[in-house]
């Protein structure tokens, strides 16, 4: 850790600090700023005060170029936050590009800016699911214009996290949102499918942050139904959103008994023409289902309706029960809660994302670990032994 | 096994000829996917799928009237619409000296989509790609000193199909031609537009409900007139192969007999004013042979539906040569092309033709090359002798054979139509626009790869450019001309009247009641067409389309000669710089709602590695600049086939600086005329692409670009 970090941390002055180990307070801000490199002695003395949480490679790591921000790209982010809250589209959208690029640059940049942004909590976060065809974005394009009749500005996140492609996408939403994707009080950004599941959720949050900071108080999420993408959406927003076809069990719709189990809302959509009286059956099927389930929230149950998005009909009950949903949930405080221990989960899949990726991105390559896999498969090492080399490098990286 | 006398020393021989290869190396299948074999025998005509007959007799494969040429040759049908009714009619005029027989109007993209010429989102498209029509006031110009009753007039117009053909009855009128007495064809083939072409205003069921009122309509009262013209022609021109073009086509003009059945009509009544409407490609046997099958085919359809008149069974159609055959590269080739092409749709047995100018493919024909076209069809007419026969190939073991095969092959996909509930259906579900792109897709491919020449484009490329006069627009002189006409129009009529007919159409809209017979009146009294469509689209809505993609057919289809590799090569080397790939947004902008290029361009690029945003139709310059820089594109592919260019590129470039976002690279395809480069170059568009361009070569130029 660095001893920048460590202080914040622990909420120690520099001044407390400098004294503790014996040196002066400007020397010590010159340690933290990477200007001078200490000596032995105190280096020992700052890994002893710091039960070894600080050590020699924290400040030798300082040195090495493109580790750090300069005066001038930092400048320029600070800019680019200050457009940002004025809503500047350009600067939004070149944001949320740092944010998904895998440039080392990039993720820098994009750390720097999340670290400015305030995190707000008066925004409302919809996730939104179903198969393809099941009509997503002509729900979205429907109910989000009704949100920006109402006075709210609105954003579309387009995610597709199940995808193992790795060619180009093509990205075809806005054509399915077209009063949306017009509208001056809507962003809508599709994202390219970038393979990885959990980086596209870390991608997806922290984009969601930077349209919060931008001034929209909607934020969709909309991604394919199909297996854990689903629950990775759910951790990410306040309400979740299944959308349905008419008639069909769920089996038949290819959505998976769990998702249905945690959904707060199911839209039966498409409920329009000779569709109209099966998407009836169809929610009263599911009522009748949703009974059983057992609820994911404590405060407020679960409901089944129906809706026409071509025809625009049911959009207002919709609309009721999302805003009943807020605000019940606001007032018992399980909003909030919620949200913490997203924090919390979000933590902890950013830590498992980035091991995993330092052991298929860099561990693999090593020449020691090549060296140690060939006498594993030889039987000239035991297991046990070889994992414990391998893991005691990585806790000293 | 063939059981000819002789037929085993042919092979023998044969083989002995092609020495180390294979007989079996020489059977070519086609995109349709029919096997052609090398030699075709009288074996051939046993177990045919169809029957030949007599022309004139059901059912019809020989042609539908009894005499065909050998009596009266086709029309010569040139489709033309210049930017003015003025100067359309000049060039009725000029036509008719010089050997036409029949008029066709092109109309321009915001009459298409129900604007008049004032609507703000039509400013890039007022006098583009056809005539502008604001009301009667305009017809009476366009028809002024052509006797309507002895000229026969066909109008391409689908979405506001209404208040266009109101207009004419009702301009017919004022001219003294009485509507029993008006002959020619309305186009009035909505479905078709759902699947490929775009220009369509309500959704599909008030859409259908507005056919069946024409035909209704002009049942009753216009004996002489074609309520319909059932068109393949736009499938094929966005990339459908034959079959497709013949079997959806069919499947749409079933669904419309059904909707005129069902409005109570009796098919007799108006099956035999049903005419149809296919292009012409280079494929020169496959087209005769598609035209025999649909004859024969639309027979059996119509049967079903038990008319007494021999007449409701006969197809009738009318063709034009193929626009995508047409190739900006060595243009003159065009000359050749069309030629061969008008040569397949008199062998199949044509009932009007219309030949394209040679510089269609970069702008709108100048006298010069329409009056080539036009000599196109006299000379064959007049100097070879085909006239003198009916139905010449009729018997042709191999011609036969693939009318046979294109029978089969054309049943299994309108089957496939049935099964769903008809083609109103299919489409909802875009079965058919999926296989036209597919089509289209692999068809790119192949000529990307060279598996599939064409002349002076992927092979005999020519070494020197030719300079080749072509036509252009003033589109904003046309515009202002426009408006301020409706400008005087709107203060010398009776406005008050006007409203009066507008709440009529609104309605007749909402409940029963035939709205072609109230906007005649409606026309009469001076309203506009704008105002009448929006009349109706208060009470049915304006369809929006949702954009279906797809993707790795491209890739699937093309060979890789290299190409592939330095395009991953420098994708790689892309995305280690920039940390993503390359994004681009391809747009159309304006009413041009032709999107075969953009959605070609779309799925070829996505499965090159890029990745593509795509635009809805009919975007405005302030739309497509918006969802740019949302979207953090790095390039914008402009795709224009409207001669539009020249008024929304600038708008978008402004739009773009406007967002502070200079540094995203546009650059425009499609048919744009060589003198307009420099113009775009100007503007800053960093590089155009004309028609012909190798999708392969254009990636790494955009690449090296960004």
């Amino acid at each position: 850790m660095k001893l920048k970090h460590y202080l914040k941390l622990f909420n120690i002055s520099k001044i407390d600090f400098s004294k503790k180990i014996g040196v002066s307070n400007v020397s010590l801000s010159r340690y933290i700023s990477g200007e001078r490199f200490p000596e032995r002695k105190v280096l020992s003395k700052i890994y002893q005060s710091t039960n070894g949480l600080v050590d020699a490679n924290d400040f030798y790591l300082e040195g090495i170029p493109n580790y750090e921000l300069n005066d001038q790209q930092k400048a320029e982010l600070n800019n680019m936050i200050n457009s940002l809250r004025k809503g500047k589209l350009k600067f939004i959208a070149k944001a949320i590009t740092l944010i998904e690029s895998s440039l080392k640059l990039h993720k820098l940049q994009a750390s720097f800016l999340l670290s400015k942004l305030k995190d707000k909590n008066d925004s409302l976060r919809i996730g939104i699911t179903g198969v393809p065809g099941v009509g997503k974005s002509t729900f979205i394009e429907t109910f989000g214009m009704t949100l920006i009749d109402l006075g709210y500005k609105v954003a579309v996140l387009a995610i597709d996290p199940s995808s193992k492609r790795s060619g180009g996408s093509i990205l075809g939403d806005k054509t399915r949102m077209m009063r949306l994707s017009v509208n001056k009080n809507a962003y809508i950004r599709p994202s390219p499918s970038q393979g990885h599941l959990g980086g596209v959720a870390k991608k997806t949050r922290d984009s969601i942050r930077c349209l919060e900071e931008a001034g929209y108080n909607i934020i969709f999420i909309e991604t394919m139904g199909v297996g854990q993408a689903e629950t990775t959406v759910y951790d990410m927003v306040d309400i979740f959103l299944v959308l349905l076809l008419p008639s069909g069990g769920d089996e038949l719709q290819g959505i998976k008994k769990g998702i249905i189990e945690i959904a707060d809302l199911i839209i039966i959509n498409k409920a329009d023409g000779s569709l109209k009286s099966t998407a009836e059956i169809t929610m009263s099927e599911y009522k009748n289902a949703q009974t059983m389930i057992s609820k994911s929230r404590k405060d407020i149950l679960p409901q089944v309706f129906q809706c026409s998005s071509t025809e625009n009909t049911g959009i207002n009950k919709i609309l009721s029960f999302v805003k009943k949903f807020e605000e019940t949930r606001k007032k018992s405080g399980s909003f909030y809660q919620t949200r913490s221990e997203q924090q919390i989960k979000a933590l902890w899949s950013d830590i498992t994302l980035e091991t995993q990726e330092f052991i298929e991105n860099d561990l693999r390559s090593k020449e020691f670990v090549k060296k140690i896999i060939k006498d594993v498969e030889k039987n000239k090492f035991d297991v046990n032994n070889a994992s414990k080399i391998i893991l005691d490098y990585i806790v000293k990286k | 096994m063939n059981k000819i006398k002789g037929y085993n020393n042919w092979k023998e021989l044969a083989s002995k000829e092609l020495k180390d290869k294979s007989l079996n190396d020489h059977y070519w299948e086609t995109p349709e996917g029919i096997k052609v074999k090398p030699l075709y025998t009288e074996e051939d005509l046993k177990n045919l799928n169809h029957q030949i007959g007599l022309p004139g007799l059901p059912p019809f494969t020989r042609g539908p009237r009894a005499t065909m040429y050998t009596n009266r040759p086709w029309t010569i049908r040139q489709y033309a619409g210049f930017s003015t009714a003025e100067e359309s009619n000049r060039f009725y005029k000029e036509g008719l000296k010089n050997g036409v027989m029949g008029l066709s109007v092109a109309f321009d993209l915001a009459t298409h989509r129900g604007y008049d010429s004032d609507h703000p989102r039509v400013v890039a498209d007022v006098g583009n790609a056809g005539v502008a029509i604001d009301s009667i006031e305009d017809m009476n110009l366009l028809f002024d000193g052509i006797p309507l009753d002895q000229m026969s007039v066909s109008m391409t117009m689908n979405g506001a199909v209404i208040p266009v053909l109101a207009s004419f009855i009702a301009s017919g009128e004022e001219q003294g031609c009485p509507r029993e007495k008006l002959t020619g064809t309305i186009q009035n083939d909505i479905l078709k537009e759902f699947m490929v072409r775009n220009t369509f205003i309500f959704p599909p069921k008030p859409s259908m409900r507005i056919v069946a009122d024409i035909i209704e309509y002009t049942s009753k009262h216009m004996p002489r007139f074609n309520s319909i013209s059932i068109s393949g022609y736009h499938m094929q021109e966005a990339g459908a192969n034959q079959v497709q073009e013949l079997a959806y086509t069919l499947a749409d003009g079933k669904e419309y007999i059904k909707s005129a059945l069902e409005r109570g009509l009796n098919i007799d009544e108006f099956a035999p004013r049903l005419s149809f409407f296919w292009s012409i490609g280079m494929n020169f046997f496959m087209e005769i042979a598609k035209m025999r099958a649909s004859r024969y085919m639309w027979a059996e359809i119509v049967k079903e539906f038990k008319p007494k008149n021999n007449k409701s069974l006969a197809l009738r159609t009318h063709c034009q040569t193929s626009g995508v055959s047409l190739m900006e590269q060595d243009a003159y080739n065009n000359i050749v092309r069309t030629t061969i092409e008008a040569m397949a749709a008199i062998m199949g047995g044509t009932q009007s033709l219309h030949t394209n100018s040679f510089d269609e493919a970069l702008a709108l024909p100048t006298n010069f090359s329409a009056r080539i076209a036009r000599n196109t069809q006299l000379i064959l007419s007049e100097e070879t002798g085909i006239c003198n026969v009916i139905d010449p190939l009729a018997g042709s073991y191999y011609v036969e054979s693939l009318t046979s095969s294109i029978v089969q092959e054309s049943k299994k996909l309108i089957q496939e139509i049935d099964e769903v509930g008809g083609m109103v259906k299919a489409i909802e579900m875009g079965i058919p626009k999926m296989r036209i792109e597919e089509s289209s897709a692999k068809r790119q491919a192949r000529i990307d790869s060279n598996e599939e020449t064409i002349v002076g484009v992927n092979k005999y490329k020519p070494t020197e450019k030719q300079e080749i006069n072509i036509l252009s627009i003033d589109n904003e002189e046309v515009r202002e001309r426009q408006v301020s006409r409706l400008q005087k129009l709107k203060k010398s009529r009776d406005n008050k009247n006007v409203e009066n007919f507008i709440e009529k159409i609104k309605n007749v809209a909402g409940q029963k009641g035939n709205l072609l017979e109230v906007c005649i009146e409606a026309s009469k009294n001076r309203c506009t067409v704008g105002e009448m469509t929006s009349a109706m689209e208060s009470v049915f809505g304006r369809h929006n389309l949702s954009t279906k993609t797809i993707s790795g057919v491209y890739k699937n289809s093309v060979k890789n000669d290299g190409k592939i590799d330095v395009i991953d090569r420098e994708l790689d080397k892309f995305i280690k710089n920039k940390g993503r790939r390359p994004r681009m947004l391809v747009v159309k902008m304006g009413q041009d709602g032709h999107d075969r290029g953009a959605k070609l361009i779309a799925t070829a690029f996505s499965d090159l590695g890029f990745d593509v945003d795509i635009g809805p139709l009919f975007q405005t310059p302030e739309e497509a600049a918006k969802q740019a820089v949302e979207n953090d594109a790095h390039v914008i592919g402009v795709s224009t086939l409207a001669a539009g260019h020249k008024t929304l590129v600038p708008l978008l470039m402004e739009s773009l600086k406007n967002n502070e976002a200079n540094e995203i690279k546009v650059i425009c395809g499609g048919v744009i005329p060589p003198d307009d480069y420099p113009f775009l170059y100007k503007l800053g568009v960093a590089k155009v692409f004309g028609p012909g361009t190798n999708i392969q070569e254009a990636a790494i130029e955009i690449i090296n670009l960004l």
